[in-house]
């Protein structure tokens, strides 16, 4: 059963797609997958066209993610008796994504959900949709679907079959939600993700780069800190490579992994690897180019916990990525590391910034101790003739800024079978600007600073059901832990170890220190998690 | 309701949303991906942005919530969907360790 809620399973959790990733050996041919859908499918689906260009109905009526491929035929074999091997399962995601995906425009604005990084509200989803379908999901899931209308209309029946008191709940009953949701809905979602595109015409057309290769990767690790690191890709088969990683943290720990990744649609870089001992996923984005890739990494354990991920390839020309940190506080003296590949000439930081010693340096990393002068801004940094505007110069930290802004943590453990779910927590500087006004749009970001973390209630009645005690704490390092599941006795009406709560950072700037709040919602447990929730 | 005196805070919280603004945005609302404050209550949150109005503890009714397919994004139903799920666990309020999540399979 592809659904399972045995324990036996639980090594899956939060994998996601991403477990598919590498493992096939072997080039899809179109052929073989075709075939798979002839030999497995077809009980219940047609085929029609020509044998050279078949159609299957309802499959070739939608494009879809990996992930929505993968959920798709997750859900065809826990409902509707789908039998596949793991072989033809990963050949049919890799074909279906390939012929049937998004292309790199269309995912653009969804790609949080892709890379698992769900802690935040959603933003420009039209209300309708919202209060139709993002009342229980998330807006992405769909929106990072492509149907015909009638395959549209084909997926609110399903709805209604599969969860008929739909209609009853909360913003269905107090309207006729089926009418609505079978026309009005329906013709918004083709209208808003129709199956055919420019957008995918293009990309098909388009001439996709390889990507193996040597690439420069920077990142963070929740627990661990900012990192640098090369990753090589060595091209096994078509679409397929086995990864070694190599790099440090910034406190100089070292950090080494391998794995393989899976590039899925020309561009959706999918990685599974095991870093100093843990298991790590990785989803990137390639850029049309095929020279950078953007995204997220994190642990296969728990997909909350992780970080921002990029890869810059070597093309064997000089190039700086990333200054870390990425501020300097004028007239302080402070060490900042230059990252970046072929670096060689001189060292230069920007309007009245001093390169006041070299503590270190290597054709990929330079250390310095630097100390700035001047007005505030960004600081365009040059190692001989490259260049990079990544160095903030500032007089005061005006606002902090804590990211997740809004989170979720789930209550576990105790001995149950549903984990908690933690919250990994970082903060952003920045200085008032020339308006001298944090809050504004001229304020300075500064980048990623060291906070210290604390929790207090988010108001009166969290306050009042002491919602600080029960529902959990947050660490140095700024990841959060729920409390224990279970119904609490020491609480009224013996409630869970729920809570709302203002999560804090303080962070130190010269004499003084600056404050900054998220809002963190400790809540019972998610019992269904789906590949895209 | 001008000659009803609410007595509880939850009476009190649906008071002060009763005019037609606040329910409009009430209805508005949307939380952290994944979670639902709409469905009557939500899961997560209740309507009002906060958890006084959810079942709590949130064992005492599961079943109520899972047999009629009421958040079936964060609680299995049992109608059509997973009609084992809760099996053995005839007092989740008691046996809530044995509850299992639907974890989807990777491959």
């Amino acid at each position: 059963m592809a659904l399972s809620n045995n324990n036996s399973k639980r090594a899956v959790l939060g994998t996601g797609v991403l477990a598919l990733a590498g493992l096939v050996s072997t080039p899809v041919l179109a052929q073989d997958a075709q075939q798979i859908i002839r030999d497995r499918c077809l009980a219940c689906h047609t085929e029609s066209g020509s044998a050279e260009a078949p159609s299957f109905s309802r499959i070739s009526e939608q494009r879809k993610t990996p992930e929505g491929w993968l959920m798709t035929i997750n859900r065809m074999t826990h409902l509707r008796g789908l039998e596949l091997s793991r072989d033809e399962k990963r050949e049919l995601v890799q074909y279906l994504a390939d012929t049937q995906g998004l292309a790199p425009d269309e995912t653009q604005d969804y790609r949080y959900l892709l890379e698992q990084d769900t802690n935040r509200v959603e933003t420009g989803i039209d209300q309708g949709l919202a209060e139709t379908c993002a009342r229980c999901h998330s807006g992405a899931r769909f929106s990072l679907q492509r149907r015909t209308e009638q395959e549209w209309k084909y997926l609110v029946d399903f709805h209604m079959g599969q969860f008929p008191t739909t209609e009853l709940h909360s913003l269905s009953r107090d309207r006729q939600w089926y009418q609505i949701a079978s026309t009005e809905t329906a013709a918004e979602l083709s209208k808003r993700f129709p199956l055919q595109t420019a957008e995918w015409q293009n990309w098909q057309a388009a001439d996709k780069t390889d990507l193996m290769g040597r690439w420069r990767i920077t990142g963070y690790v929740p627990g661990k800190g900012a990192f640098d690191a090369w990753m090589s890709a060595a091209k096994t088969s078509e679409g397929h490579y086995d990864l070694s990683l190599k790099g440090h943290y910034a406190d100089g720990t070292a950090l080494a992994g391998e794995g393989k990744a899976t590039v899925y649609t020309g561009y959706e870089w999918r990685a599974s690897l095991t870093i100093d001992g843990v298991k790590m996923r990785q989803v990137m984005a390639a850029d049309k180019q095929g020279n950078l890739m953007a995204g997220r990494m994190f642990t296969a354990a728990e997909r909350e916990i992780g970080g921002e991920l990029s890869a810059v390839r070597d093309q064997g020309k000089s190039g700086l990525v990333a200054v870390q940190p990425a501020y300097l506080r004028a007239g302080e003296s402070a060490e900042l590391t230059l990252i970046g590949q072929h670096l060689k000439g001189d060292i230069d930081l920007g309007e009245g910034v001093v390169v006041e010693k070299i503590l270190s340096r290597s054709d990929d990393r330079i250390t310095v101790l630097a100390k700035a002068t001047g007005a505030e801004g960004q600081r365009s940094v040059r190692v001989g003739d490259t260049e990079l505007a990544g160095l903030a110069v500032y007089d005061a930290l005006a606002r902090v800024e804590v990211l997740p802004k809004d989170a979720v943590a789930r209550i576990g453990g105790a001995g149950g079978k549903m984990p908690k779910v933690r919250a990994a927590y970082r903060a952003v500087g920045y200085s008032a600007g020339a308006d001298g006004k944090p809050g504004t749009e001229d304020d300075l970001r500064l980048g990623y600073m060291p906070a210290r973390w604390s929790i207090k209630p988010a108001d009166e009645v969290a306050a009042h059901d002491k919602d600080d005690k029960y529902a959990g704490s947050i660490n140095a390092a700024g990841i959060f832990t729920p409390g224990d599941a279970g119904p609490n006795p020491e609480r009224k009406m013996s409630a869970n170890n729920v809570g709302r709560l203002k999560v804090v950072a303080t962070v130190a700037d010269g004499s003084g220190q600056v404050e900054g709040e998220g809002n963190m919602l400790v809540s019972v447990q998610d019992f269904v998690r789906r590949v895209l929730d | 309701m001008k000659h009803l005196k609410s007595l509880n805070k939850k009476a009190q919280l649906i008071n002060k949303a009763i005019s037609p603004e606040e329910v409009e945005d009430v209805v508005a609302m949307q939380t952290v991906v994944g979670c639902t404050a709409t469905t009557d209550p939500g899961w997560e949150l209740d309507p009002f942005g906060g958890l006084g109005s959810l079942c709590q503890p949130m064992e005492s009714d599961l079943y109520g919530c899972a047999d009629a397919c009421w958040w079936p994004a964060q609680v299995p139903d049992t109608m059509n969907t997973y009609p084992d799920w809760g099996e053995g666990v005839a007092k989740a309020d008691k046996d809530w360790r044995k509850l299992d999540g639907i974890f989807e399979d990777a491959e």
